[in-house]
């Protein structure tokens, strides 16, 4: 398992699409050194790895998929209200295949 | 506005007041709290009386806080990412009270996409406690927990996704309840993490959060986690008789030997609960004091945060100024993407993606994101046991009256007391969870919280509601003391 370093915080955020200061990513580290030790910890708990982890909020959880028939969908026009570039009915972005030119 | 839902819709019907009386009030109100505290996004000046009915709620104003999508109307989370962002539709909740007859009035301030604690990080700025103004509201619930205590209508809606509608609800003096899990509908709430996360209300009274809860519960097509509830009556279920009651508290909270360097508002806060297990006495309920195991406690904090920062990394990835929100710079999709992120989150949540992101790697998984759901499921199978013998766990919230606003910066520290915490477990077992006030330390309101089994929630409102009958806390509106 790859140590948490600030080189890989910060490869982590640029996965993310998200820029880190320095100060922001030694905050990302203290506050990992936390969690880090107290699930560390956890590992101790006598057969800890034959609990079940919990995923959902209730135990009996359970749902009935709806009838597969088709219903109308959102306008474009309300589909694309919240979109700052567009053309038409599209979203404009800088071409993503063949190149930048 | 002052009043309860009650009075106020006996005014309504006796024709004493009316709707549009109260809408001008309410806006006007809106303003000052705005001016004062700083509590909310959008104000809508243009809010209309509606028809007074048999509805209790119709006719009368309430607060949005700003994660549920609301038709036409700004819905930002308080994030820069959606400053601009106006939905097309009405989150069910929403929609259920419009239906009702209420009338909408703001959209309130909150920690960024619900994932801080302290009402100091939403994209309009810090929102103050109106109790005292160099304090915290606590959140991330911020401004619908202000709005409430400072009396700008009787309820406000929130979201609690590991105490967000009952802290902020302590720290304000009033009453905070969230269901148990699914029995409101999410769709149209903003995700932060869907398997903790609850719908419900901040209001000043037990029976006022019935009647909201009432309205806005219900299975619904568009959230497949809610459920069934047409034969909960919360409202009509409240008659006060807790007699035979059997509650329990948990000894490594409550008890002040634990603390050794308490201050005088812990020692003082932990006293006032204990009087408060004494009056529980006192209706006719039996009140225990049981041990949870100090390790699985402790263990807590760092579990809530692996877990949410897990989901929300993963809910919050849709986030991108391409389809929605505003488009970042750059020569690519990338560059923008990472621009619009990068400008619109704060630290706090940069910092807890990361996190996320790396809790969920593959060869990361097992030690951080298994292990803490399975101290997850440990804590809640510990409650569950509780609720074999008992109808109800009642703790102090948090570790005194609200916060100073330069002295907790939601970042997860060593010494970050389980007190402070325990409200989580809530939001683990998706147990019916409330939040009352009960009395003053430094001038300034402290609470309890009672906490039961899933479906149990007319269980849980009854005990709060003879509670609250038995003190002098119902429906208080913050007198500000600093």
């Amino acid at each position: 398992m790859p140590k948490f370093t600030k080189e890989l915080v910060d490869d982590l955020a640029k996965k993310l699409l998200i820029g880190l200061s320095e100060e922001e990513n030694q905050m990302v580290l203290d506050e990992f050194a936390i969690i880090d030790e107290n699930l560390r910890k956890v590992e101790d708990f006598p057969n800890i790895k034959e609990v079940t982890p919990m995923t959902h909020a209730l135990d009996d959880f359970s749902f009935t998929l709806r009838e597969d028939v088709a219903t109308p969908s959102i306008p474009i026009e309300d589909a694309l209200r919240n979109c700052d570039s567009k053309e038409g009915r599209e979203v404009e972005v800088p071409k993503v295949v063949g190149g930048e030119n | 506005m002052d009043k309860t839902i009650e009075e106020l819709h006996e005014l309504l019907i006796n024709k004493k007041i009316t709707s549009k009386e109260l809408v001008e009030e309410a806006l006007k109100k809106s303003h000052e709290v705005e001016e004062k505290y700083n509590a909310f996004v959008t104000i809508l000046d243009d809010a209309k009386e509606t028809e007074v009915t048999d509805n209790l709620l119709s006719g009368i104003p309430f607060g949005i806080k700003d994660n549920y999508s609301t038709k036409d109307i700004l819905s930002t989370g308080s994030s820069n990412t959606l400053k601009d962002y106006v939905p097309f539709f009405n989150a069910t909740a929403v929609q259920k009270l419009l239906d009702a007859g209420a009338i909408p009035v703001n959209k309130t301030a909150m920690d960024e996409f619900g994932m801080g604690g302290t009402g100091t990080t939403c994209h309009t700025g810090i929102v103050k406690n109106p109790w005292d103004s160099t304090r915290m509201t606590a959140g991330s619930s911020a401004g619908s927990a202000c709005a409430v205590a400072a009396g700008v209508y009787p309820y406000a809606l929130g979201s609690d996704t590991g105490d967000s509608i009952r802290k902020p609800a302590a720290y304000c003096g009033i009453v905070g309840y969230k269901p148990t899990y699914g029995m409101i509908s999410r769709y149209g709430l903003f995700p932060f993490a869907s398997s903790l996360d609850h719908c419900g209300v901040l209001c000043r009274s037990v029976k006022d959060a019935a009647i909201v809860v009432d309205a806005m519960k219900g299975i619904d097509e568009h959230d497949m986690t809610s459920w069934d509830s047409r034969d909960i009556h919360l409202y009509e279920s409240i008659d006060g008789n807790v007699k035979g009651m059997k509650l329990c508290y948990i000894k490594e909270l409550c008890d002040s030997k634990n603390y050794p360097n308490a201050s005088e508002e812990l020692k003082s806060h932990l006293k006032n609960f204990m009087e408060k297990i004494e009056l529980c006495k006192s209706l006719g309920m039996t009140v225990d004091e049981v041990s949870i195991d100090e390790k699985l406690l402790n263990a807590l904090p760092s579990v809530y945060v692996a877990i949410s920062c897990a989901e929300a990394t993963s809910n919050m990835s849709n986030l991108t100024g391409i389809i929605f929100g505003p488009r970042g710079n750059g020569k690519n999709y990338e560059e923008m993407m990472m621009d619009h992120r990068t400008k619109g989150f704060s630290p706090l949540i940069k910092r807890r993606f990361v996190i996320g992101s790396y809790i969920l790697q593959k060869e990361n998984q097992e030690r951080y994101f298994k292990n803490a759901g399975r101290v997850r499921r440990m804590l809640v199978d510990a409650w569950k046991k509780l609720y074999e013998t008992y109808d109800a766990v009642i703790l102090p919230v948090s570790s005194g009256p609200a916060k100073h606003l330069d002295s907790d910066k939601d970042m997860l520290t060593k010494d970050t007391a389980v007190l402070e915490e325990h409200l989580q477990i809530g939001n683990f077992g998706g147990f019916p969870s409330i939040t009352i006030p009960d009395g003053f330390v430094s001038d300034l309101p402290v609470a309890l919280n009672i906490t039961g089994n899933c479906y149990n929630d007319s269980k849980v409102l009854n005990i709060a509601y003879a509670l609250e009958s038995a003190m002098d806390y119902k429906n208080q509106i913050a007198k500000e003391v600093k």
